[in-house]
């Protein structure tokens, strides 16, 4: 059962539509994730290499 | 107050109110102790109680989200009822056509932040309509409890339509068409037509990536399938629905009001005919006129950006204060955003042209004098508005004003006064009653004069009246 007491006439369009903007923003979600955790997995090499040199001076 | 079952059920069904009849889940009634009761039937039993159990219902009324209720057996369960619950009660019901442009996305803003909140108790909002949220101590609050269910996997978000019309729609248009499109939802109860909002946006907004999806496409997508009977079983996995609900989230919360001046925004600001000093006085007086009369709520017509209203709050009364400049009602709501003030009501009302008794049978939506009745009316500085620029007689206005509440404080501004004569200077004056005297005789026939005082340094009266 899909739907249970929905009362509101949803919108087969509107359905429709969520699922493919849904996919859309799914896909732009999960890429910009993927790179903010690329950025700061780079970035905490970076920090730590800097903190490094810092503790050899 | 328990009360015999065949009278109570009658009682029920001929209090029930207008606006309640689209979801079977329950109704609003009104009880034989003038409280506002909601009867939740065993169809919605289940969504009811998981609302409760997890948590969801605490997290919401603790962050002032949705509102509060208890459970009363005050009535007996008949028929399809559940359960009656009290919900904390409305002072005021307003309606979207009636709140600034901040106020409609606040409204917005809050339905989808419930919205992400329920999905994360396994729940979600079964409506997004902008009658279900009013404003209590200035902010907006949600005031169906009966418009959750629990979340089924991979299901679109039915109220998606509704939101988009309901608000992200209006809150386009005011602000890239011009800000009184709030006003189409007066004619669109059940909010603005996508296809409609598409004809109107300039296209500079609508090639905004989250404006095509949400309203153009949306509107094309609508058209296509329109009339087709196939049932649909669209897939959305719950990640996909909440990469909308942000995107909801971040295009509304991103949306600004139009800056311009506005006829009324900057009255006080601007206006020559008074001093600070003579604002203060005339508040004063206000208040003085008030004061000893038991008067805990006064609706301020023309009130413009609440500046005499909170001379009122400051009194512990609380004012609806209502006008028909948007910026002015803007600016206002944003003064009781800033200083988190809970006395005061904004709200954008034409009074020549008042608002409500739409819907089915002319009473879904009720008219504003059953809304809005307070204890007290303030009407400064705006009789001149109606009886000169819209040719109402002055028995007329005393005889509406009346509707609103018991004593009336009202200011008559003569025809030798500079706005007056502002007014007059472009038509003829076919205006042989307006004066004191004759204001005076039309009052007098719906209500008692109680005092009356010249304002210092100006040609206008104040009056306090008390209705008959």
């Amino acid at each position: 059962m899909l739907r249970n007491f929905a009362y509101l006439d949803p919108g087969t369009g509107s359905l429709i539509l969520q699922a493919v903007i849904g996919a859309m923003l799914g896909i732009i979600v999960f890429f910009r994730s993927f790179f903010v955790k690329i950025f700061i997995k780079v970035k905490s090499i970076f920090v730590h290499k800097k903190s490094d040199s810092k503790q050899k001076d | 107050m328990i009360v015999n079952k065949k009278t109570s059920q009658q009682l029920v069904n001929s209090a029930t109110l207008e606006s309640s009849f689209r979801d079977p889940s329950g109704f609003i009634f009104k009880g034989v102790d003038g409280f506002i009761y909601r009867q939740v039937n065993k169809i919605a039993a289940k969504d009811f109680d998981l609302l409760v159990k997890s948590g969801l219902y605490k997290n919401l009324v603790d962050n002032k989200l949705l509102v509060a209720h208890k459970n009363v057996n005050d009535y007996p369960l008949l028929g399809e009822a559940y359960k009656i619950i009290k919900p904390q009660q409305i002072p005021f019901i307003s309606y979207p056509f009636e709140w600034s442009f901040s106020q409609l996305k606040d409204a917005a803003l809050l339905t989808l932040n419930i919205q992400k909140t329920a999905l994360s108790y396994n729940m979600a909002l079964k409506d997004a309509s902008a009658y279900n949220v009013q404003f209590i101590g200035g902010r907006p609050i949600l005031i169906d409890t009966l418009s959750f269910e629990r979340y089924q996997a991979d299901k679109p978000w039915d109220a998606y339509r509704q939101y988009c019309q309901h608000f992200l729609a209006s809150l386009l248009l005011m602000a890239n068409v011009d800000l009184s499109m709030n006003q189409m939802s007066r004619i669109f109860i059940d909010g603005i037509p996508l296809e409609l909002a598409t004809k109107l946006l300039p296209t500079r907004v609508k090639v905004k990536p989250a404006v095509m999806m949400h309203i153009t496409m949306h509107a094309k997508a609508q058209k296509a399938k329109a009339g087709s009977a196939k049932k649909v079983e669209a897939k959305l996995p719950k990640k996909n629905l909440l990469a909308i609900i942000d995107n909801l989230i971040n295009v509304t919360a991103k949306l600004k009001k139009p800056v311009k001046a506005s006829e009324w925004g900057d009255y006080y600001d601007r206006n020559n005919n008074y001093t600070e000093v003579s604002l203060k006085t005339k508040a004063e007086l206000v208040n003085d006129f008030f004061e000893g009369l038991n008067v805990k709520t006064v609706i301020d017509i023309g009130g413009n950006n609440g500046y005499f209203s909170r001379y009122l709050n400051k009194s512990g009364i609380f004012t609806v204060c209502a006008d028909i400049d948007p910026n002015a009602v803007e600016a206002n709501y944003l003064l009781v955003k800033k200083h988190q003030e809970s006395k005061m009501l904004p709200l954008l009302v034409d009074f020549t042209n008042p608002g409500g008794g739409l819907g089915w049978a002319n009473k879904e939506r009720e008219i504003i004098t059953n809304r809005l009745q307070c204890d007290g009316v303030l009407a400064l500085a705006i009789i001149h508005h109606l009886a000169i620029s819209n040719n109402l007689p002055l028995e007329k206005i005393a005889k509406y004003l009346k509707d609103f509440g018991k004593y009336l404080v009202i200011e008559f501004v003569p025809k030798s006064d500079s706005q007056v004569k502002k007014l007059l200077a472009t038509r003829k004056d076919i205006f042989n009653t307006y004066n004191e005297t004759d204001f005076k005789k039309a009052f007098g026939l719906y209500y008692s004069l109680i005092k009356e005082q010249r304002i210092k340094d100006t040609e206008r009266t104040l009056f306090l009246f008390k209705s008959r």
